[in-house]
């Protein structure tokens, strides 16, 4: 796949090595993977249109133009954005990989050298049973095994509260919010319940400052 | 700029803010602070310029009982009972014409101030505080309530008082001399700045609470005490930046 070929613009400058929010997203890489066991990361956010897509494709993009592998996996069931954003079809992914026995590799594509993206696939079940299905653990955590670093697109923090493979299943949280347009208020209470929860809140990516 | 630390975010209670979040919040907002501060500040020096200036003058009148009474509390109830005694209607009427005093009696009670005081040492009597518009004035009537008071202690004789100690002694210790003046505008102001900055900084934590832009990392690092580990900008301005 191109950078040419992708229908949106936004995309094409997430995946840009020579785009001025690189270093940004390198600078991201750096840190977060200077995080002890940061393999698989759930990339969440306190409400929508934070940015978690964007973020995934810019951090992934970043750490593969860093030489290393990395791999992006939509789990936002309920409103997928991955695979508009990069102009693609939605007819293979994650919930393939559930269903037959082949891996997320299978079932994802390469939109730059380094970068796998698995987009969500068809949903014909309940979203909510298809995130707590064990088959995503194991998916992922075998995709782990061939990439630096899987990022897993998900819900916003209340979808992940209600869902224990996102919770606890993985290496950690990172959360993004918004400039502005993410409450400070429903912030505040995102990392509260997350931590409250559990989690290994890895850090924030603050997004879309000016 | 950001920050990153080597290992993922600990659990922290967030009950109280810190210090550092407090300071922040108040350097971030110090323009509203300052500015409620000084606006305050500012009302209540031309109040008080705007209004009479005020000299207070004070007297003390040496008031000893004939009999021994233990403790401050028993003097001071037994100063109290003389102050009974003696200050009457008819008391402060001699009192006003001694000191020249012509605006009423109302206006009169309102710039006096007699307070009973019972040192540790064994002295006891009353201070006499009065505000005038000019020093001699504050003066005159804080010694005319002086000597009038010693003059009603006089009459009393020996007539038994609390704990049925009759009173022996009462005199004009230090009279009232003119010329204090008490810079009211600049106590009004001084008050005022700090109770607007006190205002200020309530009135900025309660606009920071409800704020919904970020300014920077540190804002976000003080809000969620979460490190950020990135900051990423609007790249659909950056793209027009060439």
């Amino acid at each position: 796949m191109s950078l040419g070929a992708l229908s949106d613009a936004g995309a094409r400058e997430l995946l840009d090595p020579a785009s001025p929010v690189r270093h940004h997203y390198e600078e991201l890489a750096d840190n977060l993977l200077g995080v002890e066991e940061t393999g698989i990361v759930v990339v969440t956010s306190p409400d929508s249109g934070a940015g978690r897509t964007s973020i995934c494709l810019g951090l992934g993009a970043a750490v593969a133009g860093m030489g290393r592998r990395a791999a992006i996996v939509d789990c936002n069931l309920e409103n997928s954005q991955l695979h508009r954003m990069l102009g693609e079809p939605n007819f293979v992914g994650l919930t393939s990989a559930l269903g037959d026995s082949k891996t997320l590799e299978h079932h994802g594509y390469e939109v730059v050298p380094g970068l796998l993206v698995v987009p969500t696939g068809p949903i014909l079940s309940d979203p909510a049973s298809i995130l707590e299905n064990e088959g995503i653990l194991k998916a992922v955590r075998y995709l782990r095994k061939s990439r630096d670093l899987v990022l897993l697109d998900a819900p916003v923090a209340g979808g992940v509260l209600r869902s224990p493979n996102l919770l606890g299943g993985f290496d950690g949280v990172l959360l993004v919010v918004h400039a502005s347009r993410t409450p400070k208020d429903a912030a505040r209470e995102a990392a509260d319940a997350l931590l409250a929860a559990g989690v290994n809140l890895l850090g924030v990516v603050l997004n879309g400052c000016s | 700029m950001t920050s990153s630390s080597g290992r993922g975010w600990r659990n922290e209670a967030r009950d109280d803010p810190s210090l550092s979040e407090i300071l922040y919040v108040l350097k971030s907002r110090r323009l509203l602070v300052v500015g409620v501060g000084l606006t305050l500040a500012g009302i209540a020096l031309l109040f008080g310029l705007l209004r009479e200036p005020v000299y207070v003058a004070e007297a003390r009148v040496s008031v000893v009982p004939q009999g021994k009474l233990e403790g401050e509390e028993a003097r001071l109830a037994f100063l109290e009972e003389v102050r009974g005694n003696v200050v009457t209607q008819k008391m402060l009427g001699e009192v006003r014409r001694r000191a020249g005093w012509e605006d009423g009696p109302q206006a009169f009670s309102e710039r006096l101030d007699p307070e009973t005081f019972a040192g540790r040492n064994g002295s006891s009597g009353l201070r006499v505080r009065f505000s005038g518009e000019e020093p001699g004035q504050a003066a005159r009537a804080a010694n005319a309530y002086a000597e009038v008071f010693v003059t009603g202690v006089d009459d009393l004789g020996d007539r038994l008082l609390a704990d049925g100690v009759p009173v022996a002694e009462a005199s004009v210790e230090q009279r009232a001399v003119p010329g204090g003046y008490s810079p009211r505008p600049l106590i009004y102001a001084v008050v005022a700045a700090g109770a607007g900055l006190l205002l200020g900084g309530a009135a900025a934590f309660v606009l920071e609470g409800r704020a919904s832009g970020w300014r920077d990392v540190r804002d976000a690092e003080l809000t969620l005490r979460v490190p950020v580990l990135g900051t990423i900008p609007d790249y659909s301005l950056k793209r027009f930046e060439g």
